[in-house]
């Protein structure tokens, strides 16, 4: 099972954000049992002295009896404003601590655009030769600041991955920044979280948190352009890929193919899912993708690309090469 | 229901033409429910101000100050057309009353009058850009409004004009008169915003 | 004067009050206790057409990768549910309970604008069948209750339903703000002579806080859906187009703007339920007057400073979201010494408990919780993490369900006697309250855990790997008892109306007006005019009470008095029967709905509206003219 949770931190901001949750509700599920209690009690305890007095007539009870009640409720109210009070310094400081001030300096900084109904991923670098696209699939390292600079290309998406962090919006014609810490490794799901259209419920993100050396590592792959086609099985299949409609949506870096409308496949073999995690990343699965994108996401963007029998086979291959 | 006691209200008045009548009030909350769309408009538009730096988008001009400059006039001679159409209405003046209301329509057709002619020089239209939008729908809500007013004023005329008329119509003429004060009050922090609002605070 | 014997008076006042018969004279109606009887059965109505659009929704959430229900169908059906519980049930269900109650609780015969009251009604009546009139054609909005662009734009929702989404407020609002204008006027203007404002019953206090709301807020919703929105799909206009200077988050200011209050608007008339209920039930009057009238207007003004609290997620400064966090918990003092106030008045009462009472219990149990979340929601760390998640979904069903629909249901066990001159059945009221109780809980708590595990709201399925699947599950069994609930409540309604105890003017034993009369009430409200000296007239000893003579009862006659005291200052003659509010209504309704098709049609609206107005206003009957 996948824990997509808010109470399941593994990073430093989900974990203050749990902990303040948890307050919460110790807090507030204290004040609603009183609440519930002093409800409760005229139901048992209607004979008390408080109303003895003659309602029929007067319909008020006495003066005294108003007066300890003003007493109780002003007091109740005062208690009320504190404790309130109280919460908003504890909500204002956790937001301080966590996401205050600007992003930490030594922070890895992705850019993150929604798209319906996938992310395009972008690891920003001083370095231009160290700058890698990707979709849908991230590694980070653990122990280590990541800044997130959102946008979104068509409507208003929402970046989230419970586990590490709140959400933040990606709002077309705006950046919007947040910043996160793992501190556990792990993999951890994200869904996009504001409505987006028909396929917002297919549209989530994988974050695999690691070591920092495997995470050199992993990006040290991802840079590399893809594996040249090993042999003619691959090479028919880049072939195919290359000379079908894939090209008008897809880049793969070390072809011709360069366009930037759907994921960047370059290295499509490493990541664990396709269509947004809709489906394992399986040759099966891939292959029914293909056939017909409508079946699993009805109505996503990808056109049905018309490919004769012998053509699948080798196209599928030269896409599992694409480690 | 038998009571002991009872208020004999029979001496009570039957029509008061002043600001304790019920329709006075309702027109004051109808007021209210324009002003606050018309505040919010402001609002927007200091918005979408302060969302960009060229305001408004290269080759659009702002709207020119002469002709609605010029349209204060007719503006305010037709409040006091109000005005006096509402003193006439409590007095039971009947003509008075046609006089003033017939000031207050005709000048308030010339202000519109100026209006459509100030259109007329606009480069630009509401699908133009953001400021195009704001200025646009600002304008044909007010402007609607005035229209509406100006009809309901008409219509008030006619029945004047034809004698066949009661205290309630004269507490029309009365409730008329604050309508046409909130048009006129509200155009003023409206025309500050459209027409001066982008010239003094910074425009390239 | 002409002297008559109480007989006469009936007589001449019940001629004075009634309507032509046949079809021209149902259409023409102003009187408020029936126009106030169709808002509430048309909104009931409506209520049951979004519990069916909540049951297919649950339904097709029940299990992991459903397929009851495509992606697109889904998206609709959620939109229309939003809407149709939002638009044309909860405000519209508020409205005619005080359209109904109010005249009745100051002790006068109708609203101050009775023609526009019959005009409001057409309008909402008009508002909800053009909206399902565009689902029967296809054109159904999809993108959401509040339809955010750039999604809701022309880019990505082409065709008509946004339009008619957009178009459809236009209608409800005018209606809403006609209510809120009479009920103002009426409140402020209309009262028994004597009648102070420090006297009036807390319910009219409830209805003068929102209605003063709905003046300020509707108008937001009215240029965000059907100005802004609806002209950038139509006539190219660029509030939320970027490209131009235009920007998308504008729409979710300005739409929040109102959407905050809208749910004070739904819910604080319910809590002048409460309180009316409360006091007939414990034979006390509501302790804290004074405390309670502050809150409610307290709780009216703050409204309007909390709307960024649904935007928290958007990236605005941190500056300004500390304040919204602030103001966000603060309103929890408003609410908090309203029931402060209520526990006081509780536990010094007489407790009587009637089904209607239930209900007020259920309602203290499911609003708190769903106020205490709502805290939690105000703090921005926290709400990070659960906006756009089913914790939000459960939250504003526990304070919107609890908080309006339980009292609201109190209130009709309270006051259908007062309506239909029967009693609902205790024994099945109480299980209605049982059932709709328990099935609400076992529908909604569980949505708090899915969110925090991480299920976003607006999604038509999930995979089964997530683990969502056994909350899910008890949800949509907890929909199915509250439907359960629905059903008992209808068999009561129906049974008692044919065959239920019958119920003399005041069997509640309560201390305001409306309980004067007979059940139900004749047209003309009262036979003489109260004259009131406390806050609780009926509680009044006998010989204090009194009543206004030297009425005519051959017109329809009311007392205008002023707003602070109460004291009468002149008469006023209400107009009978017109069509024209109708007509009106129809010509500007035939005229927005043609309007999404050809904008034009704005101007046809206009045109049709004038002359329904002039119709409406041209003094064609000697009465008009001289009273």
């Amino acid at each position: 099972m996948i824990h997509q949770s808010a109470i399941d931190a593994a990073g430093r901001q989900a974990a203050q954000i749990q902990g303040l949750f948890w307050f919460f509700i110790v807090l507030l599920g204290g004040i609603f049992l009183i609440v519930v209690a002093l409800m409760l009690g005229p139901l048992f305890c209607r004979h008390r002295g408080l109303d003895r007095e003659p309602l029929e007539q007067t319909h008020t009870p006495s003066i005294e009896t108003e007066r300890k009640l003003t007493h109780r409720v002003g007091w109740a109210t005062g208690l009320t404003v504190l404790i309130l009070l109280g919460l908003v310094v504890l909500s204002v400081s956790t937001g301080r601590s966590i996401s205050g001030g600007n992003p930490p300096a030594n922070a890895l900084t992705v850019e993150i655009v929604g798209n319906q109904w996938w992310w395009y991923i972008r690891y920003l670098n001083e370095d231009a030769s160290r700058v890698l696209v990707t979709a849908n699939e991230m590694h980070i390292p653990i122990g280590r600041p990541i800044v997130i600079r959102g946008s979104s290309h068509d409507v208003i998406h929402s970046f989230w991955i419970p586990n590490l962090h709140g959400k933040r919006d990606l709002i077309p014609s705006h950046t919007t920044t947040e910043w996160f810490q793992a501190d556990h490794e792990g993999r951890y799901r994200g869904q996009c979280a504001e409505f987006c259209g028909l396929q917002h419920a297919h549209m989530a993100l994988w974050v695999v948190a690691e070591t920092p050396a495997q995470f050199d590592s992993w990006m040290d792959l991802q840079l590399r352009p893809a594996p040249a086609p090993s042999d003619a099985v691959k090479q028919k299949g880049q072939r195919i890929f290359l000379d079908h409609a894939c090209v008008l949506c897809h880049a793969i870096r070390g072809t011709t193919a360069a366009a930037e409308q759907a994921p960047d496949l370059t290295h499509l073999a490493s990541r664990s899912t396709i269509g947004a995690g809709t489906l394992p990343n399986t040759r099966g699965n891939l292959a029914d993708w293909i056939a017909d994108p409508q079946n699993s996401k009805p109505g996503n963007h990808m056109a049905t690309v018309a490919l004769s029998r012998e053509d699948m086979p080798p196209l599928l291959t030269y896409l599992e090469s694409l480690k | 229901m038998m009571s002991a006691r009872s208020l004999d209200l029979a001496d009570l008045p039957v029509y008061s033409i002043s600001n304790r009548a019920p329709l006075w009030w309702g027109q004051v909350m109808m007021c209210a429910i324009e002003g606050s769309m018309l505040c919010m408009l402001i609002a927007i538009y200091v918005y979408l101000r302060l969302g960009v730096d060229i305001w408004p988008s290269p080759g659009t001009q702002l709207p020119l100050l002469t002709l609605p400059a010029l349209a204060w006039v007719p503006l305010v001679i037709s409040t006091l057309g109000s005005y006096l159409a509402s003193e006439a209405a409590k007095k039971d003046d009947k003509r008075g009353m046609i006089l003033a209301l017939a000031l207050n329509f005709g000048m308030g057709s010339l202000f519109l009058v100026f209006r459509f002619a100030e259109w007329r020089t606009f480069n630009f239209t509401w699908s133009t850009d953001a400021h195009g939008t704001i200025v646009w729908t600002i304008l044909f809500l007010h402007t609607f409004d005035v229209i509406a007013d100006l009809l309901m004023t008409l219509m008030l005329l006619i029945i004047v004009a034809s004698g066949k008329y009661g205290p309630r119509q004269r507490l029309g003429v009365h409730v008329d008169s604050v309508i046409w004060y909130f048009l006129v009050a509200i155009w003023l922090p409206l025309y500050a915003v459209i027409y001066w609002g982008p010239r003094i605070i910074g425009s390239p | 004067m002409i002297a008559r014997t109480m007989e006469e008076t009936r007589d001449v006042l019940s001629r004075t009050w009634s309507s032509r018969g046949g079809l021209a004279g149902w259409f023409s109606i102003t009187t408020h206790q029936e126009i106030g009887k169709r808002y509430i059965t048309t909104a009931f109505i409506f209520l049951l057409i979004g519990g069916i659009e909540a049951l297919l929704m649950r339904l097709q959430l029940a299990r992991p990768d459903n397929t009851l229900l495509s992606a697109q169908r889904y998206n609709q059906i959620f939109t229309l549910h939003g809407t149709t519980m939002m638009f044309l049930f909860a405000v519209p269900v508020m409205e005619g309970m005080g359209v109904y109650l109010v005249p009745l609780m100051l002790g006068t015969r109708n609203v101050a604008f009775p023609r526009l009251n019959a005009f409001g009604y057409w309008m909402y009546l008009m508002g909800g069948l053009f909206l399902y009139a565009g689902t029967f054609s296809n054109s159904i909005p999809d993108a959401g209750w509040f339809s955010y662009p750039p999604l809701s734009g022309p880019q990505f929702s082409p065709g008509k339903g946004l339009d008619v989404w957009g178009q459809m407020i236009t209608y409800t609002e005018i209606s809403a703000m006609c209510v809120a204008v009479e009920l103002i006027v009426t409140i402020f203007k209309m009262r028994a002579p004597g009648m102070s404002l420090h006297r009036i019953p807390m319910f009219c206090w409830a209805m003068l806080v929102q209605s003063f709301m709905v003046l300020f807020a509707m108008p937001a919703v009215m240029l965000a859906s059907t100005v802004m929105l609806v002209n950038d799909r139509t006539i190219g206009t660029h509030f939320m187009n970027p490209a131009e200077g235009g920007d998308p988050l504008l729409y979710q200011h300005v739409f929040w703007f109102f959407g905050h209050p809208e749910v004070y608007i739904i819910f604080i008339p319910a809590l002048g339920m409460v309180s009316s209920i409360l006091e007939a039930n414990t034979q006390r009057g509501i302790f804290g007057y004074s405390a309670m009238v502050l809150s409610l207007v307290a709780n009216g003004f703050i409204a309007f400073g909390l709307w960024v609290h649904h935007m928290f997620a958007t990236g605005l400064p941190q500056i300004g979201e500390a304040y919204f966090t602030t103001a966000s918990m603060m309103i929890g003092i408003t609410s908090g010494v309203q029931i402060f106030c209520w526990l006081a008045t509780l536990w010094t009462g007489r407790l009587r408990l009637t089904a209607a009472m239930h209900f007020v219990f259920g309602f203290i149990f499911i609003f708190v919780l769903g106020g205490l979340t709502g805290i939690m929601l105000a703090s921005i760390p926290f709400d990070l993490q659960a906006h756009d998640t089913f914790f939000v979904v459960a939250h504003f069903h526990y304070v919107l369900i609890g908080g309006a629909l339980f009292p609201l249901f109190g209130g009709f066990h309270y006051w259908f006697p007062k309506f239909n001159g029967r009693l609902l059945d205790e024994k099945l009221g109480k299980l209605t309250f049982w059932t709709l109780f328990l099935g609400f809980n076992l529908t909604f708590f569980p949505m708090h855990v899915l969110g925090l595990n991480g299920m976003t709201r607006r999604i038509y399925t999930y995979p089964a790997e997530m683990g969502w699947g056994p909350a899910n599950l008890l949800a949509t069994i907890g929909a199915l008892v509250i439907a359960l609930g629905g059903i008992f409540f209808i068999v009561n309604v129906l049974r008692s109306r044919q065959s239920g105890a019958v119920s003399d003017n005041n069997p509640w034993k309560a201390g305001t007006l409306e309980w004067e009369p007979a059940s139900p009430p004749e047209k003309y409200n009262f036979e003489l005019q109260p004259v009131v000296t406390g806050r609780y007239p009926l509680w009044e000893a006998p010989e204090k009470r009194a009543a206004v003579t030297g009425m005519r009862e051959d017109r329809r006659e009311v007392i205008v008095t002023s707003v602070m005291d109460g004291v009468p200052q002149f008469r006023m003659v209400l107009p009978g029967s017109s069509i024209w509010p109708f007509l009106t209504a129809l010509g500007f309704g035939i005229g927005l709905a043609g309007s999404v098709v050809w904008f034009s049609w704005y101007f046809v609206a206009s045109a049709l509206g004038m002359f329904g107005l002039i119709g409406w206003f041209w003094p064609y009957e000697p009465g008009e003219i001289e009273p």
